[in-house]
């Protein structure tokens, strides 16, 4: 791979970062392959030896990612971390997919729950308008008394998902460091 | 040697090169390669993060041949960091050659 080549690569895998930290970034590439070429390599031998521009931006993402995330906690910001964190090695496809899929599940259907029990009153409201003989108050009062329980369910699961999502986080940085190298622990 | 395994003592080799004086990116790469293989691209990766984390700052300097260099100092913090991993790497290694010993002696 030629000089020309790398760096273009390079550059096209960091299209997510500013334009600022991907220029420090490439800087550092274009230093090295001055000093290489300096010293009597060529552009193939000094490209062999940083390998894959593709590998080198993987765990540049993963970092990004990373950091982002710890400004600002959001449903895409998550996504896009958990893909970065998941490309960092095949392994991290089992250990991070899988829990965050658990952990989605279990966000989603609280939610769905508490937000049907709110609406189960309109169900009566419905049945009442297509057959209007067959009221009973019995119905009524029990889709009250559900609509009560969603909301609670809904404030509940308002803290949950904020506690699961930062919970998920601190396992996401977790597992980076875990497969970036084992010394760190802290 | 496993992948993972060597990104960490990366980490370490980095930290101990600086620990004397400051070095330049190329400078740092060459001196770990020399004595182990290693995919020299991730070592800049590596520096920005330990950069980040405060145990290095950078200052640039001209050179009156070739490119300016990328000059790397430990912090303080960097240093302390620094003591804990070699500690940590000496009680591993001193545990691993036990191993090995007693393994070999026992053949």
């Amino acid at each position: 791979m030629t000089k020309e080549r790398f760096l273009k690569e390079l550059e096209a895998s960091l299209k997510r970062l500013t334009a600022a930290e991907r220029e420090d970034i490439l800087r550092d590439y274009k230093e090295h392959f001055a000093f290489g070429l300096e010293e009597g390599k060529t552009e193939e031998e000094i490209a062999s030896g940083l390998g894959s521009p593709q590998h080198i931006a993987k765990e540049l993402l993963a970092e990004y990612h990373l950091e982002k995330l710890e400004a600002t906690a959001t449903t895409g910001n998550i996504m896009r971390a958990v893909w970065a964190v998941i490309g960092l090695s095949f392994f991290n496809l089992i250990i991070v997919l899988g829990p965050f899929i658990g952990f989605a599940g279990v966000v989603i259907a609280g939610w769905a729950v508490g937000v049907s029990f709110i609406l189960s009153p309109l169900l009566v409201l419905i049945d009442l308008a297509i057959t209007p003989s067959a009221f009973n108050l019995f119905n009524l009062f029990s889709s009250i008394l559900l609509c009560g329980l969603g909301i609670f369910i809904l404030v509940g699961m308002l803290h949950a998902t904020k506690y699961i999502a930062k919970g998920f986080i601190r396992y996401l940085k977790y597992n980076a460091s875990l497969v970036k190298g084992g010394l760190k622990r802290d | 040697m496993n992948v993972q395994f060597k990104k960490g003592v990366l980490e370490l080799c980095v930290l101990v090169l600086l620990d004397k004086q400051d070095r330049y990116g190329y400078e740092l790469v060459q001196k770990i390669s020399d004595r182990i293989e290693i995919s020299e691209g991730s070592v800049y990766p590596l520096l920005r993060r330990l950069t980040k984390e405060e145990y290095f700052t950078t200052y640039l300097k001209e050179s009156t041949e070739g490119p300016s260099r990328k000059y790397y100092t430990l912090t303080e913090k960097g240093r302390l960091y620094l003591h804990k991993l070699i500690k940590e790497w000496q009680e591993f290694s001193n545990g691993v050659n036990q191993l090995i010993e007693e393994g070999v002696s026992n053949d």
